[in-house]
């Protein structure tokens, strides 16, 4: 593999890397509340979290574009302060990936809590263990291969996010050059080959993380 | 030690559980057929349901009252639940389930250190098991081992014998007796059982479709039947 | 019977109607800086001829690869000769339809309410200006004529960090338009349609690069003769003023 597909690669899985870990607190929050709590207005919620899983990734490209742009609420607040700016930059790549795998995590690790007895926790209360020390002791543990599950799958996802990323970094050699863009980018400029290189490279990864991700959920519990 | 259930109300699928009673024995038994709302009065007193209206005292603490909005969190009321499947946590060992609630500075004085609760289950061989490895009767034994060891007031159980079979069963009421006798701690027993009311309990509160139907000494409402058993008396 | 009947009305009209008009569907695949000239052009040109125009309008380096692929053209209008000439070798264009119509002047813009100011083009590689958008400067023709002349202007390594890549000329227009770049490069006629940009600066034809959008019909079109037909009016004075209109030079 030349240096370029190495750089793009890490590039690629650094992003991904940093987009899992940034939604994993809240992910897992807001699918621990989905299990085990009802509210009104959950079902808006619900719907609110599955819509990048159902809009086309450059329609919600376009949203995080309105928002995080210059002129937009959020971005102005953010290109006040230097360093900061989303669009056009590595933070661009994350943010896009961050939204457009949110979904999936939230999906598994929601289907991993509800896995979990809540006898269980139910009992751990009357032991005397407070909230906390349930999650901690009892709801955690029982429920970490279908969390886990749901990172990798969030990670994969991540790796292969290509149209809101387009929309909200573009395609900036050295800047912002991801596995899917590159390729896209190869592809425009009819440079096939290599961009068949780098198609191997995300396969290989993919297979990888979403074998590990069926690997987590198959294993039954002894 | 009296457990004062007033007033209670709550609404379930197909009746409203209203409970208001006064229970003093060693063991109470709460009897009914399946669905009476048994296990739901059991989960108000353990704080994991609240109710309507009414109140629940233990000794004299309030634990619950709606009426006043108190309502201890379920960790602080000191009250023991051993749930119908035992429930023991699949991926801690037996010891670590039986150690789960206690604390360092358990008060020997009660007697309830880890080596005399688990000498008078029957344990102690199991300690370092898998919770997969152990049979049913085994579960149920550190269930209760466990729910001890966490130093209740008071100590609910929930249809403990339902799920085994009879020469099982036979075998493993010995042991809440032993309980009973050893530790003082009131116990409020859940059970369609009428032999093991009649074996275990001092009082029992009947209970029919939320209503509490009867409450007093067992033996005036359970007569013998065939061979050494007990049954309802048609009232 | 009444079936019958009424399959052969059905035929009679289909006879009818399909003869009375010849129709052609025109592909036409042109570069995105044309797209206002020719949507003006293909209002007159439509009823006049009764062809139907479906203009496919993007970078002319997408355009060609698409053609180059088998998509259905019948006419090409490029920004750049180098495209053409790739379509020439791959023996690709209709014979003697080729013609270098138009040619464009290269603007520096900035967003027209506040933002970076530039009045010459050494005004880019200032630290204000964080972020410059050049449409692709590998492919897309306004793109290679921008890298071009920033390279004669020797500006090139100044600001090849602050380049911001797009699509199309017309998206590296509404990055600016946007205010998500500082600046941009892009045609003087795409200025014009625009009101929320404003020209820095305007390169002269002389220090600029040699910018010639040539014309063709393509071997592969299935309407040969409406496509010819097209192309020719194109040519025409009425269809030079419109593209003058919106601010295109003659070819050079």
């Amino acid at each position: 593999m030349s240096a370029e597909v190495w750089e793009v690669t890490w590039f690629t899985m650094g992003v991904a890397a940093l987009s899992t870990l940034l939604i994993l607190p809240f992910g897992l929050l807001l699918a621990w509340l989905l299990a085990r709590r009802d509210w009104p207005g959950k079902s808006v919620v619900e719907t609110l979290v599955a819509l990048p899983l159902v809009m086309p990734p450059v329609a919600t490209g376009l949203l995080l574009l309105k928002l995080l742009g210059r002129r937009g609420p959020l971005g102005g607040w953010l290109e006040a302060h230097p360093g900061w700016e989303i669009i056009f930059t590595w933070r661009g790549v994350v943010a896009a990936t961050a939204v457009m795998s949110f979904p999936l995590l939230v999906r598994t690790a929601r289907v991993a809590f509800e896995g979990v007895n809540p006898r269980l926790e139910q009992v751990a209360r009357t032991l005397g263990a407070g909230p906390w020390r349930v999650f901690a002791t009892v709801t955690l543990p029982l429920a970490a291969r279908g969390l886990v599950a749901g990172a990798l799958l969030a990670f994969a996802r991540a790796l292969g996010e290509f149209g809101a990323t387009i929309m909200v970094a573009g395609f900036i050699p050295g800047k912002t050059a991801t596995l899917a863009l590159s390729i896209y980018h190869l592809v425009q400029l009819g440079r096939d080959d290599e961009a068949l290189a780098l198609l191997a490279v995300s396969v290989a990864i993919a297979f990888g993380a979403v074998w590990a991700s069926e690997w987590f959920l198959r294993r039954k519990k002894t | 030690m009296k457990v004062e259930l007033s007033g209670l109300r709550l609404t379930l699928t197909n009746f409203t559980l209203e409970v208001d009673a006064v229970l003093t024995g060693r063991v109470a038994a709460v009897f009914g057929a399946s669905g009476a709302g048994k296990t739901s009065l059991l989960e108000i007193i353990a704080g994991l349901r609240r109710p309507v209206t009414g109140a629940v005292h233990v000794g004299d603490t309030v634990l619950t009252d709606a009426g006043t909005r108190t309502f201890v969190p379920v960790e602080r009321r000191a009250v023991g639940y051993v749930p119908q499947d035992g429930a023991l946590f699949p991926h801690l060992s037996v010891r670590q389930n039986l150690t789960y609630g206690s604390h360092p500075q358990q008060s020997a004085p009660s007697g309830l250190t880890f080596e005399h609760v688990v000498g008078v289950l029957e344990i102690a061989a199991l300690t370092d098991r898998g919770i997969s490895t152990l049979s049913g009767g085994e579960k149920q034994r550190v269930a209760l081992g466990r729910a001890l060891l966490a130093a209740p007031r008071l100590l609910l159980l929930d249809e403990p014998l339902a799920g085994l079979d009879a020469p099982l069963r036979e075998r493993l009421l010995p042991y809440f007796i032993r309980v009973r006798d050893e530790f003082s701690i009131p116990m409020i027993y859940v059970t369609h059982s009428p032999d093991e009311v009649m074996a275990l309990c001092d009082e029992v509160l009947l209970l029919e479709r939320g209503r509490v139907g009867y409450q007093g000494a067992p033996a005036a409402i359970f007569v013998p039947a065939t061979g050494k058993r007990y049954m309802l008396a048609r009232s | 019977m009444k079936l019958r009947v009424y399959l052969i009305g059905m035929a009679v009209l289909a006879l009818r109607f399909g003869c009375a008009l010849p129709a052609a569907d025109l592909n036409v695949l042109a570069a995105a800086s044309l797209s206002d000239a020719l949507k003006e052009i293909a209002k007159t040109y439509e009823p006049a001829s009764g062809d139907k125009l479906l203009l496919n309008l993007a970078a002319s380096s997408t355009l060609a690869r698409q053609i180059k692929e088998g998509a259905p053209a019948d006419v090409f209008f490029s920004a750049d000769e180098a495209k053409m000439d790739d379509l020439a070798k791959s023996g690709l264009l209709a014979a003697d339809t080729r013609l270098s119509l138009l040619s464009n002047t290269l603007v520096i813009v900035v967003g027209s309410e506040g933002g970076a100011v530039i009045t010459t083009p050494a005004d880019l590689a200032k630290p204000a200006v964080g972020r410059i958008a050049l449409a692709e400067p590998q492919t897309v023709p306004a793109g290679i004529y921008a890298k071009e002349y920033l390279q004669k202007a020797g500006l090139w390594k100044q600001i090849i960090d602050k380049i911001v890549p797009t699509e199309n000329v017309r998206a590296c227009l509404a990055a600016v338009e946007s205010g998500n770049v500082d600046a941009g490069i892009v045609y003087k006629t795409d200025v014009l349609i625009s009101k929320k940009v404003k020209i820095g600066y305007e390169v002269a034809i002389a220090d600029g690069p040699k910018i010639s959008y040539p014309l063709a019909v393509l071997k592969a079109s299935k309407n040969a003769e409406a496509a010819r037909r097209f192309a020719a009016y194109l040519a025409s004075a009425e269809a030079r003023a419109v593209f003058a209109k919106y601010g295109f030079l003659p070819a050079p």
